[in-house]
């Protein structure tokens, strides 16, 4: 119940301060690209749009959502509140997933790439939630808008360059152990999609749980005082 | 002027503080190097493959501008930002009432960083530009840049009222670099429903050279910055 009320804040935030609209737009721009671009480079090309941008989300946006939270006390009220740091967490990483997955399965049948919808909307969702638990991760820690952006470029390079290498054809199957791999090859329907969706939600629970453990941790030392 | 350079001061020391600095200028070097090797390397392993003799040949100058954009996009980006965090935390009214003034701080947050992405940029395009460029049009092409990017920090910091909106807007203000490829792609009439991008004339006047896209090219910027300015500006009372 806790959880479901959070989860109705946390997307009421989000439309608020302009995060569908800005899909919205997104969504239309991405989907006018793809008819622009020859057929053949089409469903590589929607692939990189859903994993570089909607399935990202989280990790450009946390950020900024979890700094405006600090900067409101928002974190100090639900700190004291019963909400235990989970249910914040789950809460994050499900309402900025439901974003990520519309806006991905909108590209994705626009440019018409989608081939398998249950491995597609796992490979979206899953790999949202993974990239909004580095969001953050990253996020517990810093104090300004800017120093998250630079931390989170070695983030994004170290999961989006193996899945772009294994999208333009470096495929040893070693690599498929790699999340950002899973999210691609799950997208893609492809051979290992099967393999990938156990990986890349072991990868999640992960991340999720070291992302439970830096706000549980946060929570405590709100406020200047360590308990 | 002291006041002033104190201001500015405290805002290069900030985005130092943060790395933002350093890595806005790794980040321009690292493309820069990418467009200079990369790109050719590209073009030439994308001929033999397809047995063509051009490919990307004719997008060099689309990657040349690209750069010279990319450097104050970025600068301002980062400026846009720390101004939001400033205002959130008071710290711009506070400024706008000590010896820097509402003048000051729009100067050393707006024109200064912009002034340095020209001059950075300036340096860039000189070394690793892919097409010929003379003196003159590297002046010119990144003085239009550098004024257009100054749009980025007004519409950011004047439409979002706290720093996860201007996250939000400035994924939406990269729909103003959208102009570039626009000329290239597009030969039609379609084309002019580009046209109040400041990007789509600055892409049309390397093209033809025609002192017409430059003025348009300015003209757009002042007009975007004219009408954005009014609101930035009651934002900052």
């Amino acid at each position: 119940m806790r959880t479901k009320s959070l989860l109705i804040g946390d997307i009421r935030f989000q439309f608020k301060y302009g995060f569908y609209f800005l899909y919205a737009v997104f969504t239309i721009l991405y989907i006018a690209i793809l008819y622009m671009l020859p057929g053949r480079w089409r469903e590589q090309a929607a692939i990189i749009m859903i994993f570089t941008d909607p399935a990202a989300m989280g990790l450009f946006f946390m950020g900024a959502i979890i700094l405006f939270e600090k900067g409101e006390r928002v974190l100090n009220s639900i700190a004291i509140s019963p909400v235990k740091p989970y249910e914040y967490v789950i809460s994050k990483l499900t309402s900025i997933a439901i974003i990520s997955t519309a806006a991905a399965v909108l590209i994705g049948l626009g440019g018409r790439v989608i081939s398998n919808y249950i491995y597609f909307i796992l490979g979206v969702f899953l790999g949202s939630c993974l990239f909004s638990c580095i969001g953050i991760i990253l996020a517990v820690n810093i104090k300004t808008l800017n120093q998250f952006i630079v931390a989170t470029i070695p983030a994004e390079i170290i999961i989006s360059l193996p899945a772009i290498a294994w999208l333009f054809g470096f495929k040893p199957l070693w690599l498929i152990l790699h999340p950002g791999v899973c999210v691609i090859e799950l997208c893609q329907n492809g051979e290992n999609a099967f393999l990938a969706m156990f990986i890349l939600a072991f990868w999640t629970f992960f991340a999720a749980v070291y992302a439970w453990r830096k706000v549980r941790k946060s929570f405590k030392s709100l406020g200047g005082i360590k308990l | 002027m002291k006041p002033l350079y104190r201001s500015f001061a405290m805002f290069i020391k900030q985005i130092f503080k943060d790395s933002m600095l350093f890595m806005v200028c790794i980040a321009v070097v690292l493309t820069a190097f990418f467009i200079r090797f990369g790109i050719p390397a590209a073009e030439k392993f994308l001929c033999s493959y397809f047995n063509k003799e051009a490919i990307l040949l004719n997008y060099y100058l689309l990657c040349d501008l690209f750069l010279a954009l990319m450097t104050p996009y970025m600068f301002c980006f980062a400026s846009a930002l720390m101004m939001l965090t400033e205002y959130d935390e008071n710290i711009a009214s506070f400024l706008a009432v000590t010896p820097v003034g509402k003048k000051g701080y729009v100067i050393s947050r707006l024109i200064f960083p912009a002034g340095i992405a020209f001059i950075v940029s300036v340096i860039i395009l000189s070394i690793f530009s892919l097409t010929e460029w003379s003196v003159w049009m590297i002046i010119i092409i990144c003085l239009l840049t550098s004024v257009s990017s100054v749009i980025i920090t007004l519409f950011l910091f004047s439409f979002s009222h706290n720093r996860v909106e201007g996250m939000a807007l400035g994924k939406l203000s990269g729909i103003l670099m959208l102009g570039l490829p626009v000329p290239f792609f597009l030969t039609n009439k379609f084309q002019y429903l580009f046209s109040f991008l400041p990007s789509f004339w600055i892409a049309k006047l390397c093209i033809s050279e025609n002192g017409i896209y430059l003025l348009l090219a300015l003209a757009t910027s002042v007009i975007w910055i004219s009408i954005i300015y009014k609101k930035f500006s009651r934002k900052m009372i």
